[in-house]
């Protein structure tokens, strides 16, 4: 059998119905599925792969091939060639983290700018080249913008219990899930460690990633990786305003002022009757009735009112709509034929 | 942006729809009353001539020129156009005989009357008794009584106000409870009345509103309740105390300028109450049968009420809402006044012991008999059986294509077809969702499965067109 391949896929078309670890075919199985671990992209039989990590953590069983695999992990292929494959992971993943857009930013050639980094990153890690400081500087990325977001000055609302912000508690299962992480990967390969190591004891390189170095001021900013010209600060969610039943209309009463309560004899018996009191009835809405209706229409003299709202209907309108409406008054009797007669 | 309670107001049917100056209104009364003569006249000139051409097939183009001359001018038709027809009896009566505006406005008066008593006599709170006044009122602004008779529009106004005022009653007992009255001839009217009314059912009375004022002058006079805010032109608004103060020393009601007394402030709710319930009575009684609604704000209703009661206390009430030396305030005493005038001419309130000014005099004991009889005599034909002509609505005709011998009434027979394909249409529709009709307990042939129902409404419409052929045919041969 020819010897697994380094770069993962290359022997697909040929192997592809046998497994290279148990080397059984798909000839004898019909249902062999195979599975590869986005780690290392080789590609065994589900079989295998049950066999091998079902224990836990276990290294890759392709000879030469250095990384420990863990049974989660392992999917189904999406692209047959498993370069494609390993390109669209990265570039997932890239792009959950650098995840700016055009209205983040001043100007189209800031956004611009940035997408190249983002591209320059990505391609990066596709090609390896700087992998292990441009994986850090993401890191460090991700991080400070969790922290931007997170933060207590974007959450003034948290202490008061504003129910829409994200609570504490949530805050703290992702920090566990991002240490758990950090604990699995760390043992992973040597070729982490620098990175966990720095991010871990919190004190950034400065040497580690030019682009950040030029702009921050690392005396009073801590590091973040990246830094782009033109990207707006962050400013978080619009703060909800309280509701207002009454869509910004409110009620300015001239005539009168509530008062608490009111004592008359013939009120003294449904005020303490059960009957009401039990169906949530409260008197205190009776009286605002009872005094609004005393003076709603206080100040209108319907008299003039309605002279004039019948004197501005005659002028309205201009010389040709006020002969139409004439004619249409001399066309069709008003009043009882209006009024279209049901029966 | 803020409301105040007369932008609130404003914003009601009451106001948009209900509220008319004093000039509008006669106009519009005028209005309704040419109508309805107008039509009248005609329909009944158009019975008679249909009439005689039944009777006298030989004079039918003389009968005809005179239907036709006073369907054209009826202020001409005076008798004059037919002079030359021989003189048989149908032409003896020629002239309607119909009210003129202000008989109109009396026999709604005497109807809103009967109204009152009719909600006593059903037990009804007053609300409800007041707002199927005001839906009479409201009626007959656009509708002639000469056109709908008022007794039968006044119960089932009365009806449709208890179900708008929530004090639920079925149309069975309702009808249970007055005499001579089926559930249909309560519910017949009900749409006409509702269109009429342009589906406003809100009437807003100051009964609430006095309550509401009533409540505040008795903490005003215990010294709880300061002036508001906007009451004064300058300097603060006084205080509880002050306003307490100036109360008790307030001349007694009846003699404005009388010397002012010291009440205690026992005497001084008293004579709150007293005002209280003389205004109660006023708006239960004079307010509904006046015009007031149409023509006034109902604070300026119950205002004007509580004016009439106890003239110093209102005055100086409404001084601690505006002040009085503002021309609003002005104007508002003088538009509560004149309602005060108002209110004080009907006759309801000329027991009241303040003197009306301009009361009408005793109506003529004669003058509701006589005003009943023309009333009955001056009918629209077309529209005296409200129930037939409801059945006719509903379904196609079948029943009014026998009454109204002019076809007046009848529904046009392209308009019985329309709705008789729309009902097939319907029927085809719900027949394809839940499929056809089971017929119960028929145990027929399969042929006759679905084809009961259409096919007996269709059986009856070809009774109604072939009666229309002939009825045609005869006229033609008569021709």
């Amino acid at each position: 059998m020819s010897k697994p391949s380094s770069r993962p896929g290359a022997a697909a078309s040929k192997d592809g119905d046998i497994c290279p670890v148990c080397k059984s075919s798909r000839y004898l199985n019909p249902n062999m599925k195979f599975l590869v671990n986005p780690e290392c992209y080789h590609k065994m039989c589900e079989s295998c792969v049950d066999r091998i990590f079902s224990h836990g953590p276990a290294p890759c069983p392709i000879a030469g091939c250095k990384y420990t695999l863990r049974k989660p992990r392992f999917r189904k292929q999406t692209f047959e060639d498993l370069k494609v494959e390993r390109e669209v992971d990265i570039r997932r993943r890239v792009a959950s983290i650098l995840n700016k857009q055009e209205s983040d930013f001043t100007g189209l050639k800031a956004y611009n700018d940035y997408l190249e980094t983002v591209e320059e990153t990505t391609w990066n890690l596709i090609l390896g080249v700087d992998v292990d400081a441009t994986n850090k500087r993401l890191k460090l990325w991700e991080d400070a913008q969790r922290a931007e977001r997170h933060s207590s000055v974007n959450r003034p609302s948290a202490l008061q219990g504003d129910p829409s912000a994200p609570s504490e508690s949530a805050h703290v299962v992702l920090k566990k899930g991002n240490l758990q992480r950090k604990v699995q990967t760390a043992g992973n390969a040597k070729t982490k460690t620098t990175a966990k190591t720095d991010s871990s004891n919190g004190t950034p390189e400065p040497a580690a990633h030019e682009a950040g170095a030029g702009r921050t001021d690392a005396a009073k900013k801590p590091d973040t990786g990246f830094s782009f010209a033109g990207l707006k600060a962050y400013t978080g969610p619009p703060k909800a305003k309280p509701f207002d039943p009454y869509g910004g209309y409110d009620f300015a009463f001239q005539y009168y002022t509530l008062q608490p309560d009111y004592t008359v004899e013939w009120l003294a018996k449904p005020k303490v009757d059960p009957e009401n009191i039990g169906g949530g009835w409260d008197i205190a809405d009776w009286y605002g009735c009872a005094m609004f209706d005393a003076f709603s229409g206080l100040g209108v003299f319907i008299g003039d009112e309605v002279a004039e709202k019948e004197r501005l209907e005659h002028v309205s309108g201009d010389g040709e709509i006020g002969t139409r409406r004439a004619a249409d008054a001399a066309m069709v009797p008003t009043g009882d034929v209006i009024m279209d007669d049901v029966f | 942006m803020k409301f105040t309670e007369d932008d609130i107001y404003r914003l009601s049917s009451q106001y948009k729809n209900w509220s008319f100056t004093p000039s509008q209104l006669a106009a519009t009364r005028l209005q309704t009353n040419i109508q309805a003569t107008e039509h009248i006249k005609a329909t009944i000139a158009r019975q008679r001539a249909a009439r005689a051409l039944k009777a006298d097939p030989e004079g039918i183009s003389e009968s005809e020129r005179a239907g036709s001359s006073l369907d054209n001018g009826n202020a001409t038709a005076n008798g004059s156009g037919v002079s030359s027809g021989s003189g048989t009896p149908l032409r003896a009566d020629k002239e309607v005989d119909c009210l003129t505006a202000a008989e109109e406005k009396k026999l709604v008066d005497i109807f809103c009357e009967k109204a009152l008593e009719l909600g006593k006599f059903l037990n009804f709170p007053i609300e409800v008794t007041a707002t199927g006044i005001q839906f009479l009122r409201r009626f007959y602004l656009l509708n002639s009584p000469m056109t709908y008779f008022p007794q039968t529009i006044s119960r089932s106004a009365m009806f449709i106000a208890a179900k708008c005022e929530d004090h639920r009653i079925t149309a069975e007992r309702y009808a249970e409870s007055l005499p001579n009255t089926t559930p249909e001839s309560i519910l017949a009217p009900e749409y006409l009345i509702t269109q009429a009314l342009r589906f406003n059912f809100d009437v807003k009375h100051p009964f609430r509103g006095l309550k509401g004022g009533h409540l505040e002058l008795m903490e005003m006079a215990r010294g709880n309740a300061p002036a508001p805010p906007k009451s004064s032109a300058s300097g603060p608004p006084r205080s509880a105390s002050t306003l307490e103060q100036e109360m008790r020393r307030l001349p007694p009601p009846r003699k404005p300028h009388g010397a002012a007394s010291n009440l205690s402030t026992a005497s001084l709710e008293k004579r709150i109450t007293d005002a209280y319930t003389h205004a109660s009575h006023l708006l239960k009684t004079s307010a509904l049968l006046t015009d007031v609604y149409l023509l006034y704000t109902p604070s300026h209703i119950w205002l004007a009420a509580h004016l009439l009661a106890d003239d110093p206390l209102t005055t100086f009430y409404l001084g601690t809402k505006t002040p009085p030396a503002t021309p609003l305030y002005a104007k508002i005493l003088t538009t509560i006044r004149s309602c005060a005038d108002m209110l004080a001419a009907h006759s309801s309130s000329s027991s009241s012991t303040r003197s009306a000014p301009h009361a009408d005099p005793d109506p003529d004991p004669d003058e509701i008999p006589r005003l009943m009889k023309k009333l009955r005599n001056c009918r629209d034909p077309d529209r005296i059986d409200l129930v037939k002509l409801q059945e006719g609505k509903k379904r196609d005709a079948l029943a009014t294509a026998e009454q109204g011998a002019d076809g007046a009434v009848r529904l046009e027979e392209s308009k019985a077809k329309r709705r008789k394909v729309a009902r097939e249409g319907f029927q085809k529709e719900a027949d394809e969702f839940w499929g056809p009709a089971l017929e119960a307990g028929k145990g027929e042939g399969e042929d006759e499965e679905g084809a009961g129902w259409d096919g007996k409404m269709e059986g009856g419409e070809r009774g109604v067109e072939d009666k229309l052929v002939r009825q045609v045919a005869m006229r033609r041969d008569g021709g």
